[in-house]
């Protein structure tokens, strides 16, 4: 990185990408309108796309040395600064910082980035909105790296809005169908509700500290506990920032969106809903350490509702049919993972599980996309079965992310997940529920992750022969998952625990970062475990993994008869689990449908009746006059006159008597 | 002598008014304008605006209602005017009463607001012109020069109109005249 | 003179509302014009007395002078688009009664 200007490049080359896309995609609707099968130039857009993605992650990586190299105290690259608005005492700017943390995030979004990208090229062939396609992928990763590089949380919110609409977009790519586009409004208006709530929290900022600087507001926090008052509002102003990430990370209660945005294109699943968007939140709690880690209170909040997703997300995954709810679900338990690391003030630990998430669950996601593509579009388990010997390049590295996310020992997952437990359970009080939460969900995990497995890839074949032909992906999709195997076999190594005796990679590289939250954390007493502890812990989180994803395989290997019988015998209980504890269809029965009952009465009634029965009563009034008074008016020129006469005596009359 | 003069001028311009209204021939309602016109410019000049008086009898007696007369006699109507409206009332129709009953309300209404002011007694000898040529030009090339050149105006304009309307038709002459 | 105000305008009074009455009742238009030549003069008079009554002996109020002679050049000019109309009217009817004039339908 020569100067600091080029950091502006690594947000703007995808934004240049998406534009260009955009025109191909204009270009293409022109061709078409003299052939309505005309491909035009929409072959360029993934080349162009990801070649802008490819730019990005090379200069993402050269940032990345350029910080490496510097001594870990002084480990940031600031940008050129665009002022933005300046109105009196605010000055907001936009530019751009690479520290540890976001470099970090760089890597993860352009190279997660870039290997969805390729496969996109290959998933998305011979649709007709292929140029359109890329062009909003494109934007995407341009809004998401504004998030992740702004140096202010007005940038922030530039590039978390800006993710949202692309997610809007992606999730609705297919509208014709008309249920995407309903569950690409259902996210947005989720993710409003968020919004508004990260909004006040920001204002709430601005109040305290007069800034929206992060760096400025990070130092700020430490002088604010004079003040109690000022403690208090600091209080709120995170737990609103935390009210903006339960709708983008799809935490309790606004959760419920993210399955529903399952009806988007698979590789939209893996990128914005698996490996980047949804993790803005865990994101933005790590950027803003020291406001979460200032009052334990918040914190405690963060963990309780992370445990409490990660359990309601991951049984709710156990007796889905839909191959992409199940790992829609498992997102959702799995930010509730990393939300229950940061309530328990590992942030290191939540970023860790961050990146091997994006490796395991993209990977996941992918492959059910390759398993989707392959089977005609089908996503019913219940209709697949046998598939690892119709296409083994899947299989293999289906079998690498189910095992990473299922926890089994030495893969990435383990450690992650292993890590945050751990530190839930060093928090000991009231953090051993959550641990125990967090168990119970680790088993539930490794039970549908490999309960998926066996009804996807071994059993009997369930599909209709005559019918469906299951083919294995080409090259340009079965790479990328080959390259995000090996992160999720390998990612482990990023972060191994304290017991193996080695440098935890990451934490270190993240501690200038953390190192504020941590101090003030510090102050409530530190937790650690002894080594002894630890090794029991490892070995408890293996021997459950093990076990539950042995049990698990075993009982869906035979077939799908488990899920009948369950169904057959227990429907109150898959009914709950399958509708997500009914949280979606309280969310219809106490807001949705009152709301539109609201609204079609105002239609109806206030609308239609009183303020339509008042306007058109208006002008049916005047008309009706006119129709009347139109018998005056008889084109006389002796009635005019009469008229104008007697409304003049009228007029003096009025004028003098009263 | 000046106020009873006035009295009976003023009686005098009232009768020649009434005498305009009701006369049956338009020929005698112009002579009857023209009587009243007199008797109000004899009353101007006993109020002292001896200019005004002037410009009464010039412009009205002897430009408008001379091109009264002139319409009156190239239309012929004379006679025609008389006999087209009934000529033993002009009370006959409902319009007419309710015409009526409006004017004399108008009337009232006039005498009532004129009743209700209360002026401070003013006195202006006969030949004490308070509208000297002098002041008169004063004003009007003064004060109100403005409005002095848009009348100006407003006369080209007039004139212009008065041709445009009454000139014939190039196709009237060729339908051989009908007007 | 000696005559108060008042009673130059219950002349101008009486002057107008015969003129009203002429304008109202009359259906030859020739007349109806005459009748607003009356009421333009009963509105002379009142400019006049007004003029007269805030004059003082030494100095004289032209205000209501100089409208009446401004009331006159407009009256000149309505008298003459008024016959020149009554003209074009009488070419087209052969008439020149306002009852037949009643083209001006809403």
């Amino acid at each position: 990185m020569g100067g600091t200007w080029l950091l502006w490049f690594i947000p703007l080359l995808p934004l240049f990408g998406a534009a260009a896309c955009g025109l191909i995609h204009f270009a293409t609707l022109a061709a078409r309108k003299h052939d309505a099968n005309a491909k035009g130039p929409s072959g360029l857009a993934p080349v162009v796309a990801c070649a802008a993605i490819l730019g990005s992650l090379l200069l993402s990586i050269a940032a990345f040395k350029q910080l490496a190299g510097l001594a870990a105290d002084a480990r940031v690259i600031e940008s050129a600064v665009w002022p933005w608005i300046h109105v009196g005492s605010l000055q907001l700017d936009i530019s751009l910082v690479v520290d540890p943390l976001s470099a970090v995030m760089l890597m993860v979004v352009t190279g997660v980035g870039f290997l969805i990208h390729v496969y996109s090229a290959g998933y998305m062939k011979g649709d007709p909105g292929y140029a359109k396609f890329f062009a909003f992928l494109n934007l995407f990763v341009f809004s998401m790296l504004m998030l992740v590089l702004s140096s202010s949380l007005i940038g922030l919110f530039v590039g978390w809005e800006g993710v949202g609409l692309c997610s809007y977009l992606l999730i609705g790519f297919w509208y014709e169908k008309g249920w995407p586009a309903e569950a690409g409004q259902k996210a947005f208006i989720f993710n409003r509700v968020g919004d508004a709530s990260f909004l006040i929290g920001s204002f709430i900022l601005i109040k305290l500290f007069g800034t929206l600087d992060l760096s400025d507001i990070n130092t700020a926090v430490a002088s604010v506990s004079a003040d109690p008052a000022n403690a208090w509002w600091l209080t709120i102003a995170a737990l609103c920032l935390f009210g903006g990430c339960t709708g983008k990370s799809a935490q309790i209660p606004l959760f419920t969106w993210l399955p529903d945005a399952m009806a988007g294109p698979t590789p939209v699943s893996a990128l914005i809903h698996a490996a980047t968007m949804v993790t803005a939140g865990v994101y933005l709690v790590v950027r803003m350490n020291p406001v979460f880690a200032f009052d334990p209170t918040v914190l405690t909040v963060i963990g309780t509702i992370g445990a409490l997703t990660a359990l309601v997300g991951g049984t709710s995954a156990i007796f889905q049919r839909d191959i992409k709810k199940v790992l829609a679900y498992s997102t959702v338990s799995q930010l509730g993972y990393m939300f229950l690391g940061l309530g328990s003030g590992a942030f290191a630990a939540a970023i860790f599980h961050l990146v091997t998430h994006a490796f395991f669950k993209g990977l996941l996601f992918l492959g059910a996309g390759s398993v989707i593509h392959g089977m005609h579009d089908e996503q019913d388990m219940h209709k697949m079965g046998g598939l690892r010997r119709h296409m083994p390049k899947t299989f293999v590295t289906f079998m690498a992310g189910a095992a990473a996310l299922s926890g089994l020992p030495l893969l990435s997952g383990f450690f992650s997940k292993d890590e945050i437990l751990a530190h839930t359970f060093a928090h000991g009080g009231f953090y051993f529920v959550l641990w125990g939460i967090g168990i119970v969900t680790a088993a539930v995990t490794a039970y549908y992750t490999w309960r998926m497995v066996a009804l996807t890839f071994f059993g009997k074949e369930r599909f209709d022969h005559h019918h469906v032909h299951p083919h294995e992906s080409p090259a340009l999709m079965w790479v990328p998952l080959a390259v995000l195997a090996v992160l999720s076999v390998l990612g482990g190594a990023l972060g191994l625990p304290p017991v193996f005796h080695v440098v935890h990679v990451l934490e270190h590289w993240l501690e200038p970062v953390t190192a504020p939250g941590h101090a003030l954390l510090a102050a409530n007493g530190t937790h650690e475990l002894s080594h002894a502890m630890e090794w029991a812990l490892l070995g408890l989180g293996a021997a459950i993994a093990l076990g539950f994803a042995h049990f698990g395989f075993r009982t869906y290997v035979k077939g799908v008869e488990q899920d009948e019988s369950v169904q057959r015998n227990r429907p109150a209980l898959a009914d709950f689990l399958v509708g997500a504890w009914k949280i979606d269809a309280q969310y219809y029965a106490k807001i949705v449908y009152p709301s539109k009952l609201v609204a079609f009465v105002t239609a109806v009634i206030v609308d239609q009746f009183a303020i339509d029965g008042l306007v058109n009563g208006a002008g049916g009034l005047a008309t009706a006059t006119g129709n009347r008074l139109k018998l005056l008016v008889d084109g006389s020129l002796k009635s005019y006159a009469l008229w104008i006469g007697a409304g003049a005596v009228l007029l003096a009359l009025l004028w003098m008597f009263v | 002598m000046a106020e009873i003069l006035f009295y009976v001028l003023s009686a005098a311009a009232l009768l020649f008014g009434l005498g305009v209204v009701l006369a049956k021939s338009p020929m005698m309602s112009v002579l009857s304008l023209l009587g009243s016109f007199f008797c109000l410019a004899i009353i101007y000049l006993l109020a002292g605006f001896q200019f005004l008086a002037a410009a009464q009898i010039l412009v009205y007696a002897g430009a408008i209602l001379v091109l009264f007369l002139f319409v009156i006699m190239l239309l012929n109507l004379g006679e025609m005017g008389a006999i087209a409206e009934r000529s033993n009332s002009f009370l006959d129709s409902t319009s007419a009463r309710i015409g009526a009953v409006i004017a004399v309300g108008m009337g009232v209404v006039g005498l009532a607001a004129a009743s209700r002011a209360a002026f401070q007694p003013v006195r202006v000898e006969p030949g004490t012109g308070l509208d000297g040529l002098e002041a008169i030009a004063t004003e009007l090339f003064g004060r109100y020069s403005l409005a002095f050149e848009a009348a100006s105006i407003l006369l080209l304009a007039t004139i212009v109109a008065v041709i445009a309307l009454a000139k014939r038709q190039r196709r009237g002459l060729k339908d051989g005249g009908r007007a | 003179m000696n005559v108060p105000s008042e009673h130059l305008l219950f002349l101008a009074a009486g002057l107008f509302a015969i003129g009203v009455l002429g304008f109202l009742i009359r259906r030859n238009v020739i007349i109806v014009l005459m009748c607003i030549e009356l009421m333009l003069n009963a509105a002379n008079l009142t400019f006049l007395a007004a003029s007269r009554q805030h004059s003082t002996a030494q100095v004289a109020n032209l205000d209501g002078a100089v409208f009446s002679i401004f009331v006159i050049l407009v009256a000149a000019c309505e008298a003459a688009v008024g016959l020149a109309l009554i003209i074009a009217l009488f070419r087209l009817k052969q008439t020149v009664e306002a009852d037949s004039l009643s083209e001006m339908k809403g």
